[in-house]
């Protein structure tokens, strides 16, 4: 328990840290919000807001009274607002969130497929023939960045065959091929260590003793190798989710979605700071939280380190 | 097959077998026969492809890599060639194999429980009423605890008694035991042993024993077969092997054998010493306690020995009995909490780490594992050589080549690595690295027991050697109360961090006081026969 909350505390920390590190970085960089932004004839401000704006946000004051004040709306959930279109920005984020957070968790249950099915295949096929195939996968999965395959499943898919519409892209279909796009670099990493540990497991001394007593290879697969050899799956799967951000990003450009994706994507080039701000500590959020999860997670799924001495997750082993 | 083949016909039959890994040939037109009831124990060192042939017996070589040609017929059925279809629904059933290393043997994220209802599985029980019971019947002693348990919640002892239960538990005709006891402790190693033997006549169960252990064999087994290099040296009754061993190899393995060859040494060790000298290392009172997740254990419990020059000094124990906290107090690499040792006369507790150095140029340490002792990126003459370094000695290749001769190693491995040494070759390397100070006393931590035993006799008798002509002090940790009779001349038993017997080794070990010492006095293996044995 003690464990549990000592975990909590430090993921707080950095989520605060990561606020603080954003709000640095965006302050030095060179452009000043108010002159781009807020007086752009485009946005059509009148004087009166503007002055509201900059004394909301403190933009007369110095850096880091600014820090402080910004800090201390986000300590109590106020995420400020837009200064681009005057709406706050929470309501934003939340109107694109769902959109984003279904094409990440999608990706993720593609990739884990993929994954499995390659592990599982690795231990099936014949070594000589089918084998050294699959195991080349993963490689070839990571060595293709996942616009390229995005592009590559638009033009067969879409243009081709004609499964889906790219413009309004938001029904089922279109959703499951950005998954495949943004999931299949993901499933690499998670194959690799999946297809690693079962080579390691299944030449443990255990696996010859459970198949001394008569396992075939599926109950040896099923009942002994999986868990062990899946465990590691759950250190990778939440490392993963900064290359599912990441990627979601770029993947949402590509399939034309609108998502956190092209929420970035048209605050940076508006200099959106708030808004900016706002995305990049949710992604912080987000990540620390899924690795809070996999580390409070892990002592429940492995018996060995919910008594043992160690409390932290042990390292994942890749192939050579 | 006839009715009373069932019941003492041959049960087992090799012949011609020929196991291969890739190119390399480990097993060579090796045969032999098991009848019903009867145990054969298969003996070799390490290398000799003994635990090979078991494993083709259960055809469980690695995949894809081992190739076995010949013969193994097993109740009258050739099954070398079976499919694995057809084979499957043997493994287990009829043949039952019971593992060399306990802790590592069972699924450690698996329940006891989800993998023993596997071996009732086979004889169609579903519930955990036959596991249970058979659990009891292996001697543990709260069933249900052990069934809820994971493989790291129990000891190497329970774990081999649970694997044990599930191997009988099937009722199988044969029993594949490759090493079943030298993953652990002595006192333990005889109670699995016994558990064995008892189960085999209960149940009329046949046993393939594979030991590297002569003594073992001739105790537990009807018929021997010696093997080396994959190649059958000789084969026959236990005790007509034991009592008129006809190859040159199976005479040399019964000498080198130290349970049976207790005064095997005794004029190296009987040899002239100085009278009326001080105790060399005088260890008095010394208390050491750790604390652990809140908790304070104490390692080393008020422990008091001295040592005579130019004598070996055995500390004897079993895991976590405090050995190692004593010699690391010992060597300096530890503060004791109270106490105080001498070496040579001078204090080794309470000094500053310049000082410490002084001390530590009279007191060296061989480790227990040449395989992981040595540094793999190093020469040999740079490993023997580094301590030269540190202590800025001169003509440093005299002194190296000094030493390697010493230890009976010949000058051309000087440029070679540890990859490139046999394991007796690296733990003489490790000797020799402990001698190039030319210390007083040297400190042995279990310095054999990761080695064959006939590599075991080269280094004991070169530790003898040195000792006699140099008037080396030794302090030998060790489990195996029979390498001790053979070396040591004073014993301290150890046992929850005390000392509970301490003496000349002959007065300890032939007349125990402690219920403790008899029972690791017990534990020693005697042979087949004491007189064939060579018990004096």
């Amino acid at each position: 328990m003690k464990y549990a909350l000592r975990r909590v505390l430090q993921a707080v920390v950095v989520v605060l840290l990561a606020y603080v590190f954003t709000f640095v970085v965006i302050s030095v960089l060179p452009g000043d919000p108010v002159t781009n932004t807020l007086r752009n004839p485009q946005n059509g401000f009148s004087e009166e807001e503007i002055q509201r704006i900059v004394a909301y946000y403190g933009l007369d004051r110095p850096v880091h009274e600014q820090l402080w004040q910004s800090l201390s709306r986000f300590v109590v959930g106020d995420l400020g607002v837009s200064l681009r279109s005057g709406l706050p920005v929470s309501r934003l984020i939340s109107e694109v969130l769902s959109s984003t957070l279904v094409l990440a968790a999608s990706a993720l249950g593609v990739a884990l497929v993929l994954a499995f099915a390659i592990g599982f295949g690795t231990q099936y096929l014949p070594k000589r023939y089918g084998q050294g195939l699959l195991r080349a996968f993963p490689s070839l999965f990571l060595s293709v960045p996942n616009f390229v395959i995005g592009l590559l499943l638009i033009n067969v898919f879409a243009f081709q065959l004609g499964l889906f519409r790219v413009i309004d892209s938001e029904g089922g279909l279109a959703t499951l091929f950005a998954a495949i796009a943004l999931g299949i670099p993901v499933s690499a990493r998670i194959a690799e260590v999946l297809v690693a540990n079962l080579d390691h497991e299944s030449a443990e001394e255990y696996a010859s003793v459970a198949r001394s007593r008569g396992l075939g290879r599926t109950g040896l697969l099923l009942r002994h190798l999986l868990k062990p050899s899946s465990l590691p799956v759950v250190t990778v799967v939440a490392l993963a989710v900064g290359e599912l951000l990441g990627g979601a990003v770029i993947t949402e450009q590509i399939f034309g979605r609108t998502g956190i994706g092209s929420l970035v994507e048209r605050s940076v080039t508006t200099q959106d700071l708030p808004v900016l701000q706002a995305v990049v500590t949710l992604a912080a959020i987000v990540f620390v939280g899924v690795n809070l999860i996999a580390d409070l997670v892990y002592p429940l799924l492995d018996p060995r380190v919910r008594l043992g001495e160690s409390r932290s997750r042990p390292k994942v082993e890749v192939a050579a | 097959m006839a009715p009373q083949d069932r019941l003492t016909g041959e049960l087992l039959r090799v012949e011609g077998l020929t196991v291969s890994y890739g190119d390399h040939q480990v097993v060579t037109d090796v045969g032999f026969s098991l009848r019903r009831g009867e145990s054969l124990a298969l003996i070799g060192e390490s290398g000799s492809g003994k635990s090979t042939i078991a494993r083709s017996v259960l055809r469980l070589l690695p995949r894809g890599v081992g190739r076995a040609t010949g013969t193994v017929e097993f109740e009258g059925q050739e099954i070398l060639s079976l499919s694995e279809r057809r084979f499957r629904p043997l493994r287990g059933r009829r043949i039952g194999f019971v593992p060399q290393d306990p802790g590592n043997s069972l699924n450690p994220v698996r329940t006891i429980g989800v993998q023993a209802q596997e071996a009732a599985a086979l004889i169609g029980e579903k519930g955990p009423e036959v596991v249970l019971e058979t659990f009891d019947q292996v001697g543990l002693d709260n069933p249900r605890r052990v069934y809820d348990s994971y493989p790291h919640q129990l000891s190497g002892g329970m774990l081999q008694r649970v694997l044990i239960g599930l191997t009988v538990l099937p009722r199988p005709a044969l029993i594949v035991a490759d090493e079943p006891t030298s993953a652990l402790d002595v006192t333990i190693q005889k109670r699995i042993l016994d558990l064995l033997s008892q189960l085999r006549q209960d149940l009329n169960i046949s046993l393939l024993l594979i030991t590297h252990d002569l003594a073992i064999a001739a105790e537990r087994a009807d018929s021997l077969v010696v093997l080396k290099d994959g190649v059958v040296q000789e084969a026959g009754s236990t005790a007509s092997v034991f009592s008129a061993p006809s190859s040159e190899y199976a005479r040399k393995l019964h000498a080198d054998v130290p349970a049976l060859n207790p005064d095997r040494y005794q004029h190296l060790r009987d040899s002239d010493r100085p009278v009326g000298e001080p105790p060399r290392i005088e260890v008095r009172g010394v208390s050491k306690t750790f604390t652990v997740d809140g908790k304070v254990l104490t390692a080393v419990d008020d422990v008091s020995f001295s040592v005579a020059p130019g004598t070996t000094h055995a500390l004897v124990g079993e895991s976590g009995s405090g050995k190692t906290t004593t010699i690391r107090l010992l060597l300096g690499l530890e503060e004791p909490d109270s106490g105080s040792i001498t070496v040579a006369g001078e204090e080794v507790t309470r000094r500053s780490h310049a000082s410490l150095r002084s001390v530590r140029r009279h007191l060296q340490l061989v480790y227990q594992n040449p395989f992981t002792s040595l540094d793999p990126l190093w020469t040999v003459k740079r490993l023997v050589g580094e301590s030269l370094d540190r202590y800025r000695v001169g003509d440093r290749d005299e002194r190296v080549r000094e030493a390697l001769d010493s230890v009976g190693l010949s000058q051309d491995l000087l440029s070679r690595r540890p990859t490139a040494l046999s394991g007796g070759q690296r733990q003489r390397v490790a000797l020799a690295r402990a001698l190039v100070l030319r210390p007083d006393v040297i400190v042995l931590d279990e310095p054999t027991s990761a080695l064959d035993v006939s590599v075991q006799a080269g280094i004991v008798e070169v530790m003898l050697t040195l000792q006699a002509s140099l008037g080396l002090t030794y302090v030998f940790v060790s489990h195996d109360l029979a390498l001790v009779r053979q070396l040591a001349h004073t014993v301290s038993v150890m046992r929850q961090g005390r000392i509970v017997e301490s003496g000349p080794v002959a007065a300890v070990l032939d007349n125990p006081q402690e219920p403790y010492t008899r029972a690791l006095v017990d534990s020693i293996p005697a042979g087949a026969d004491p007189v064939a044995g060579g018990v004096s």
